[in-house]
């Protein structure tokens, strides 16, 4: 079925591909790098005219989707630029955007944009020397990689074979552990409703035939004993938490060790009371993706940490410890090396890998309906004054509404593969959302489960590394 | 009409020819290890088999899920506006199971009664449907339930149905007598009435192993006066507002138009778009008629199960998608069956 678009009206314009020459979206902050380029200007330096100009008060005004839609309007390749650490009128907008960038660069990069046509750089407003620089440098790497590839379904990637997940079978599980947790969990849930401390558990109970046990929220100590705990998938009771805050208060919200993440996460920005919210843990015995034990179990011992109110084991339940352990990382993620594997290819076939993905997606935001982490009133994917995401349900708005999830996630994503669980079209989401976190916390340090902690992408050091800027 | 009894490999023989033909073949296949409709280029690409099912339905087929209305390029005063080409080539959805097939009716209700849809009308035009009856029903199955079979023949021009070994080959339209025609015939066995009767057993095996509740037709004005029960917010709490279901609904038809321009020109668009959205209903002025979450599903699910003229099948076909994906959980069928019985209950205990 064909159909028409813009880019078949205008094809005249991609026909003149010979005569090409490369476009490229400066986006410079107001206060160093315009003054610097006018500096050029008027110092009468020559560079090359490839490049437009949008000025922004300050680099940390700049927001990936900015740079995403200077590559959606055409344009071969983008440079951010702004003012050195130190010089900013804002004081530290652009050590928060260096942040921003280093995780966007890096996210890029995973999903094959070719690094020739993303660059970062400071340049004060004395620099006119150096802007002339780098603009001829930009446009000579944007230059030699060519014209933007174009987005959407490519048989390019199909090649890609990622390296096998695991596959051990489903978690193996006594029945007499899971009786006990069972009970256990049981208790108390209850007693957290008698005793006034929630007016209502959510967990996980609920379930049509043959389906994996799905969330369950619980208003009466009775009713707890529909509560369910055992190896199958089909929800997180996280899911649901800001919404039974707000309607019920006070809420028991019970976790598995990859959820607990997402839970903190609510309560750190401010979405729940910690102080109204009773976290049970339970001894997670892994959880079952399909017919073997889901990826994210490799890693993880599904010991509850210290910090859940309530922690239930085998054992039996007792007050947790108040305060976050060390989580025990185990390796022996298969992501990490599905992830290895997809960085060893050429931009090109990643590029053409994740276009494929993309792709299928519906846009029917489960990803971001199923997070708990996901919790704004109003989604960037909704606004349309400016639209940031296009609705089109096709290459234009895909890539931008995958890639503008996965780094709002960056950071804050506790892995629990809820999005990637809820997805209809298999998009390896968990693939992205790990990769951020492996470079949020190889930069940034671990994220850990404090109530102090700050997220790394709202925070800033005056070290934090900065190799890709020039 | 006749029929043929045939064999994988005259099956295979006859989609090659169909596939070199003028025309596309859109039939289940892998994509990167997820079965979908899409076009194929050789026969092998093909998965035809009498179980399983695709991802999603072949509605984006006919009702792409964001097509351009027209197009248009701006340069300084001079405006061109393009627009899309009206008479589509030929397709076959080749492969498809009879509640997919039902599914297309569904969609011909709303899109080509009344006003019929242009860019719809002209690609159902050019759509031929060659079905597979089912020989296994998945868990989440229950076309049973909403009038449908497993071998049903509702939408479909020629249907297929496994013997065990080969296959029975029956044109029931004009249409699909012609696809037949065109691309087969040449060398094929006519089907004996014990073929045809092996395929009526098989449909009834199939149809009873589904074993879910029948949702009769009175239940549509009993659901609709119990709007109001509260059984709908005890469900409904659940449903995440996300769309899987009506995304991969055969029979969802809801769509959103939107303008998509720069200085250098523009395009109109529109979207497939879903009930289960708060933004669905919700006026310029923040108002939104239905207000929460419960209300959202409650809406789906009676348009599914009961919003209908009387002399209409209900929307839903039992494709078991939104049963299989929701990501919450819910189960359209169970829902239905649990919110009949509530607002029953309360019927007759005389508190409705």
């Amino acid at each position: 079925v064909s159909t028409v678009n813009r880019a078949e009206v205008s094809a005249g314009a991609a026909a003149a591909a010979e005569g090409w020459q490369p476009q490229i979206v400066a986006l410079v902050c107001n206060w160093c790098s315009y003054a610097g380029a006018d500096m050029a200007g008027t110092t009468r330096l020559q560079y090359p005219p490839a490049v437009r100009m949008v000025r922004f008060p300050c680099t940390g005004r700049m927001h990936p989707l900015m740079v995403l839609k200077a590559f959606e309007g055409g344009a071969d390749g983008v440079l951010v630029s702004g003012c050195h650490p130190g010089d900013c009128h804002y004081v530290h907008g652009n050590l928060v955007a260096r942040r921003r960038f280093a995780i966007f660069r890096a996210l890029m990069d995973f999903l094959g944009l070719d690094m020739r046509r993303l660059h970062f750089s400071w340049v004060s407003a004395a620099e006119g020397q150096k802007w002339a620089r780098v603009v001829l440098e930009v446009t000579e790497a944007v230059r030699a990689a060519g014209p933007l590839p174009e987005r959407g379904y490519s048989e390019h990637g199909a090649d890609v074979d990622l390296p096998a997940a695991q596959d051990d079978g489903p978690p193996q599980v006594s029945d007499e552990a899971l009786t006990a947790l069972r009970s256990h969990l049981r208790r108390a849930a209850a007693s957290a409703l008698e005793d006034g401390r929630a007016m209502a558990v959510l967990g996980l109970g609920r379930s049509s035939r043959g389906r994996p046990h799905a969330p369950l929220v619980v208003t009466n100590a009775v009713d707890c004993q529909q509560l369910e705990w055992g190896v199958g998938w089909g929800g997180s009771p996280a899911s649901y938490l800001a919404a039974a805050a707000r309607e019920h208060g006070r809420v028991a919200v019970v976790a598995r060790a990859c959820e607990l993440g997402g839970v903190i996460g609510l309560a750190r920005e401010g979405q729940v009371a910690r102080d109204r919210l009773v976290i049970i843990g339970v001894q997670c015995l892994g959880a079952s993706d399909g017919d073997r034990l889901a990826d994210r179990c490799a890693r993880c011992s599904g010991a509850p940490d210290g910090s859940c109110d309530v922690v239930v084991t085998p054992a039996g339940a007792v007050a947790g410890t108040g305060s976050p352990g060390e989580a025990e990382r185990r390796p022996g993620d298969p992501r990490d090396r599905q992830i290895a594997y997809l960085e060893s290819l050429p931009h090109a076939q990643r590029w053409g890998f994740w276009q494929r993905q993309l792709a299928r997606c519906l846009r029917c935001y489960a990803c971001r309906a199923v997070c708990p982490l996901c919790y704004c009133s109003s989604c960037v994917a909704e606004k349309h004054r400016p639209q940031w995401v296009s609705t089109a349900i096709d290459s234009r708005g895909n890539t931008a509404w995958n890639v503008i999830r996965a780094l709002h996630l960056a950071g804050r994503c506790s892995g629990c593969d809820e999005c990637t669980r809820a997805c209809p079209a298999d998009i390896r989401l968990d693939l992205l959302n790990r990769k951020l976190t492996q470079e949020v916390e190889e930069r940034y340090g671990q994220i850990g489960l404090s109530l102090e902690e700050r997220s790394a992408l709202v925070d800033f050091r005056m070290e934090d590394g900065e190799e890709f800027i020039r | 009409m006749r029929s043929w009894r045939i064999t994988d490999a005259e099956l295979r023989q006859w989609l090659q020819r169909l596939i070199d033909g003028a025309g596309t073949v859109i039939a289940p296949a892998s994509d990167d290890g997820l079965l979908v409709y899409r076009p194929i280029s050789s026969a092998d690409e093909a998965v035809v088999e009498a179980s399983g099912i695709t991802r999603w339905s072949a509605k984006e087929r006919l009702l792409p899920r964001t097509e351009t209305l027209y197009a248009y390029t701006a340069s300084g005063n001079e405006v061109t506006v393009a627009s899309p080409p009206t008479e589509p080539s030929p397709q076959v959805l080749f492969g498809v199971p009879s509640c997919d097939a039902a599914g297309l009716l569904r969609l011909d209700d709303v899109l080509l009664s009344g006003i019929e849809d242009p860019f719809y009308a002209a690609r159902r035009r050019a759509t031929t449907v060659v079905s597979i009856a089912c020989a296994e029903a998945a868990p989440e199955c229950f076309c049973t339930a909403v009038g449908g079979s497993p071998a049903g023949v509702a939408g479909v021009d020629v249907r297929l149905a496994p013997l065990g070994e080969g296959w029975l080959v029956e044109p029931l339209t004009e249409r699909g007598g012609e696809l037949v025609a065109a691309a087969g015939v040449a060398g094929w066995q006519e089907a004996t009435a014990e073929d045809r009767t092996k395929v009526v057993e098989m449909e009834h095996r199939v149809a009873s192993s589904i074993g879910r509740e029948p949702v009769p037709p009175e239940w549509a004005e009993l659901l609709e006066a119990g709007f109001d029960h509260q059984v709908w917010e005890r469900i409904g709490w659940y449903c995440l507002g996300c769309s899987v279901c009506a995304s991969v609904c055969p029979s969802c038809s809801c769509f959103d138009m939107h303008h998509e321009a720069d200085v250098f020109g523009g395009e109109e668009l529109r979207t497939w778009d879903a009930c289960t959205f708060a933004l669905f209903t919700r006026h310029a002025s923040g108002h939104n008629p239905r207000s929460t979450q419960a209300q959202r599903f409650r809406q789906r699910l009676l348009h599914k199960l009961a919003f209908r003229r009387s002399d209409e099948p209900v929307r839903c076909v039992g494709c078991g998608r939104c049963v299989a994906l929701c990501p919450a959980g819910l189960d359209i069928h169970s829902e239905v069956v649990a919110a009949a019985a509530a607002i029953a209950e309360e019927v007759s205990n005389g508190t409705g």
